[in-house]
């Protein structure tokens, strides 16, 4: 089942937009929902997340920020008028939409992608609605689409210090992101709090607003293989209990989840993503010369 | 044919790959015969009358087992023809030879209760139903026979949705197409076959007998949706105002944990994450192929069913040491006898009565499993199997790799569809087929549990005529 392309850019550095004609997904997706999209014949399913879409013309937008192959390749091969060999879902459950009242919606790094839709949603609902984006100056994206959506976008850019190595820069958005939820909770109240971002992050935001005791959500992004729950590769500890994040999730109360575990499960295949990357890499300057 | 025939007691056996040389390949085990061979051990079948034939009752399907077997022979000098003539034999029950003759666990079907056993060997009944298959697809006789049946089909101006495309509703959507009514076919993967595709590996299913399977039922019309995925990208509540009827097949994909602590360790893989890694995304190929998947020094496999002789011997391929763990005795073993076989001479050890109670990890990844020694009573559960108690004795066995194959559940999306009728997860039918939705008919691994490739087919096929009579009274009652 192809899905062509119909529209790709380069939005920020290492981000990148793609318009998919999907009409069976852009039928049904719900804010919260993701999709798994395959590109490539030998290529892996990789869970994305549709920021806006057209039911009646039948497209969604996915927004990518390039972290390893697949990514990467993505961003390489693809052009406009190609076709993603899968895009199946839309997948996960929709999230709660609820009249919270005043809820601050942070994403970190590309995750403020997947927070649009949600925060776009709760606040047509009747919410007062704070997002928060933290990340690198050359990586924002979405400012003017959130602008425009809730009731007040905040964005905090790190520079990025090129004496630094990725991880050291990482930790300086970390600590700018703790540092500004810190402020905006002690400064005002809130009802809940809700974040995208990678595990860490999401820790370390925790271990702010537990401070506070507000309600908190997260979007919980685990490896996945099939998104249907066939094969527990996503699974989580949220309360003590085991849970598949693609069909339980992909959001959870930030109090339940056990962290550790899953930080420690997002990184089991970091050293084969990485031989994967340098020998797509090589690959790539093999063909260049 | 009143030839006099002696008795040949001994099977004619089937080529395999040796095994030292297998455990570094993924190519398929059992080479299967040559037309020589086939006639070879088609000979040696006493030839039961259809009426009383014991191999037949033993299979789920009935297929007319001497029946398709005397064609070979009597067709002797002409290969092409006496495997067109067996296929159509076969074809009449059962539409998926080149799998069945592969992954049925013969041993207690068709060739349980063959007479021939009394004085020797038993006829290696599946081999030759997998023969006939095999020779008739590189020959293309298969598509020859499709082609036709095709132009008899009458179309019936009704449409049928199918859910799930593993052999339950491949089998179903390729009878209701003969039958001529439109059919889709809904499939949450990427690719369709179930667990035909996804888990049994390659060394004992190759992959593009699966694809050619499925390539025919696209010659008969049916139509495949891969990517959609039944409880959320549609309702069966919505397709039940596009189409006339749904039949679902969406197998017992949820694999069971154990509930111990240490559970969501690194290392630990479900064995449905761990094939599909494997097979269906092909990580023994990264990374040619992108999906990882990591296999250490000392796996150890929980559980003993044909799931857990798979991934052990997958395992076995990416060069570790392999143990399988069973809480029960070597009688209870629910593989089939061949995948233990072949699995004991990949080199894979056993350890019975260990019940795991504890996943030992450190950073974050396992490294041992702790188990309790169990022992077994003389008493037996419902099942007929010995009852089993822990003797509060414990051993650890040290692991990188954990994998567990201890069962699974039918898909949970499809069992919360309100008004479906589910007991213990599975989806409740009467003897039509038919769930407690009228029009939705559901067969194989989602009404059953974990069962086999043939029972799911027979159900396909069963209901494939109930759904028939559904809708030709509807389309009557409408006339
Ligand atoms: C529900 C959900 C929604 C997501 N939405 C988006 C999105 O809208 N935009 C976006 O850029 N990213 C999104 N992601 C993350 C995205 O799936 C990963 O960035 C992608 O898989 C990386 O693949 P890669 O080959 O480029 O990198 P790799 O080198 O393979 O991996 C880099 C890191 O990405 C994560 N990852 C890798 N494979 C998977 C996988 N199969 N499933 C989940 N995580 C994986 C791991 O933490 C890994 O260490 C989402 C993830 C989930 C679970
Ligand atoms: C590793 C392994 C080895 C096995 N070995 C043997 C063997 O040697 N011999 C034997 O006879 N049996 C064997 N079995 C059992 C046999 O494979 C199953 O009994 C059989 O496949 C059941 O068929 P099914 O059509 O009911 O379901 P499945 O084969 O499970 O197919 C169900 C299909 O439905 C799809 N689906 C699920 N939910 C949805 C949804 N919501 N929407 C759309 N699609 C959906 C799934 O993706 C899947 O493709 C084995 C099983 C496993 C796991
Ligand atoms: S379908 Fe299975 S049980 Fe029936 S004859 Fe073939 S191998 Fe034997
Ligand atoms: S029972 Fe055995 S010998 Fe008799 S017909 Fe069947 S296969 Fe042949
Ligand atoms: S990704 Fe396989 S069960 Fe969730």
């Amino acid at each position: 089942m192809p899905y062509k392309i119909l529209e790709k850019k380069e939005i920020a550095m290492r981000n990148i937009w793609y318009k998919i004609h999907a009409p069976h997904v852009a039928k049904k997706v719900k804010p919260g929902q993701f999709v798994i999209v395959r590109a490539f014949k030998n290529g892996e399913r990789i869970p994305l997340t549709p920021v806006m879409w057209d039911r009646d013309e039948g497209w969604v937008v996915l927004i990518t920020f390039i972290r390893g192959k697949t990514t990467m390749r993505m961003a390489n091969e693809l052009k406009p008028g190609d076709e993603l060999l899968n895009v199946a879902g839309p997948l996960g459950n929709p999230a709660e939409m609820e009249k919270f009242g005043k809820i601050l919606a942070i994403g970190a790094y590309t995750g403020i992608v997947e927070v649009y839709p949600i925060a776009k949603a709760w606040q047509e609902l009747g919410n007062d609605v704070t997002t928060l984006h933290v990340t690198f100056e050359p990586m924002v994206v979405l400012k003017d689409e959130l602008e425009g959506a809730v009731s007040r976008h905040i964005l905090e850019t790190v520079p990025i210090d090129p004496n630094l190595d990725f991880p050291a820069n990482m930790k300086n958005v970390t600590k700018r992101l703790t540092e500004k939820v810190r402020e905006l909770l002690e400064k005002e109240d809130w009802d809940l709090v809700f974040m995208v971002g990678p595990a860490g992050d999401q820790r370390a935001v925790f271990n702010v607003v537990k401070e506070f005791g507000i309600p908190m959500k997260s979007d919980l992004h685990p490896i996945m293989v099939d998104g249907t729950g066939m094969c527990g590769a996503c699974r989580v500890t949220v309360g003590g209990e085991v849970k598949f994040a693609c069909i339980d999730g992909p959001e959870f109360d930030a109090y339940q989840v056990n962290w550790d575990e899953l930080i420690a499960r997002s990184g089991y295949y970091t050293d084969m993503e990485q031989r994967a990357m340098q020998e797509y890499m090589k690959a790539l300057q093999g063909g260049e010369q | 044919m009143a030839v006099k025939r002696k008795i040949i007691k001994e099977r004619v056996p089937t080529p395999e790959m040796p095994a030292e040389e297998r455990i570094k390949s993924f190519a398929e085990v059992n080479l299967g015969y040559t037309f020589e061979l086939a006639v070879k051990e088609a000979e040696r079948c006493l030839q039961c009358p259809y009426n009383y034939a014991p191999c037949i009752k033993g299979c789920p399907v009935h297929i007319d087992i001497p029946g398709f077997i005397s064609k070979l022979v009597q067709y002797r000098d002409d290969p092409d023809k006496a495997v067109k003539e067996a296929l159509n034999v076969i074809w009449a029950c059962n539409s998926l030879p080149a799998t069945t003759g592969r992954v049925c666990p013969q041993e207690d079907q068709c060739e349980m209760n063959c007479v021939m056993g009394k004085v020797g060997d038993k006829i290696n009944i599946g081999k030759l139903e997998r023969f006939v298959a095999d020779y008739a697809r590189e020959k293309g006789i298969d598509e020859e026979l499709l082609f036709e049946m095709i132009p008899k089909i009458e179309k019936k101006g009704q449409s049928v949705a199918i859910i799930g495309a593993g052999p339950a509703g491949l089998t179903a959507a390729g009878e209701l197409a003969k039958l001529g009514y439109d059919v889709t076919i809904y499939e949450a993967l990427h690719e369709a076959g179930g667990v035909l595709m996804y888990g049994i590996p390659e060394f004992r299913l190759p992959k593009s007998i699966v694809e050619s399977e499925i390539d025919k039922l696209k010659k008969l019309g049916v139509k495949i949706l891969t990517d959609h995925i039944v409880g959320r990208t549609v309702t069966i509540e919505e397709l039940l105002e596009e189409y006339d009827a749904v039949f679902i097949g969406s197998g017992a994909g949820t694999p069971r944990l154990i509930n111990a602590p240490g559970i969501n360790l690194n290392g630990i893989y479900t064995a449905n994450e761990f094939l599909t890694r494997v097979n269906l995304m092909k990580a023994y190929l990264f990374p040619e192929y992108d999906t990882p998947v990591k296999v250490g020094k000392k796996v150890v496999v929980i559980g003993a069913g044909n799931t857990a002789m798979d991934a052990a011997r997958s395992a076995r391929r990416f060069g570790a040491e392999v143990t399988i763990a069973y809480r029960r005795g070597p009688e209870d073993v629910s593989a089939r006898v061949e995948e233990v076989e072949h699995a004991k001479e990949e080199g894979i050890k056993f350890e019975f009565f260990v019940n795991p109670v504890e996943f030992l990890g450190e950073n974050g990844k396992v490294r041992a499993v702790k188990f309790e020694k169990m022992k077994a009573l003389d008493e037996r559960d419902s099942r007929g199997k010995r009852k089993i108690v822990g003797t509060g004795e414990y051993v650890e066995i040290e692991a990188d790799t954990v994998i567990i194959a201890i069962g699974k559940h039918p898909n949970r999306l499809i069992v919360n569809t309100p008004g479906l009728k589910v007991e213990r997860g599975r989806i409740v039918v009467d003897e039509n087929l038919m769930t407690s939705i009228p029009g939705v008919f559901a067969g194989g691994d989602a009404i059953r549990g974990e069962a086999t490739v043939i029972l799911a087919m027979g159900d396909g096929r069963r209901a494939a005529k109930a759904i028939h009579e559904y809708l030709t009274k509807k389309r009557e009652g409408n006339a």
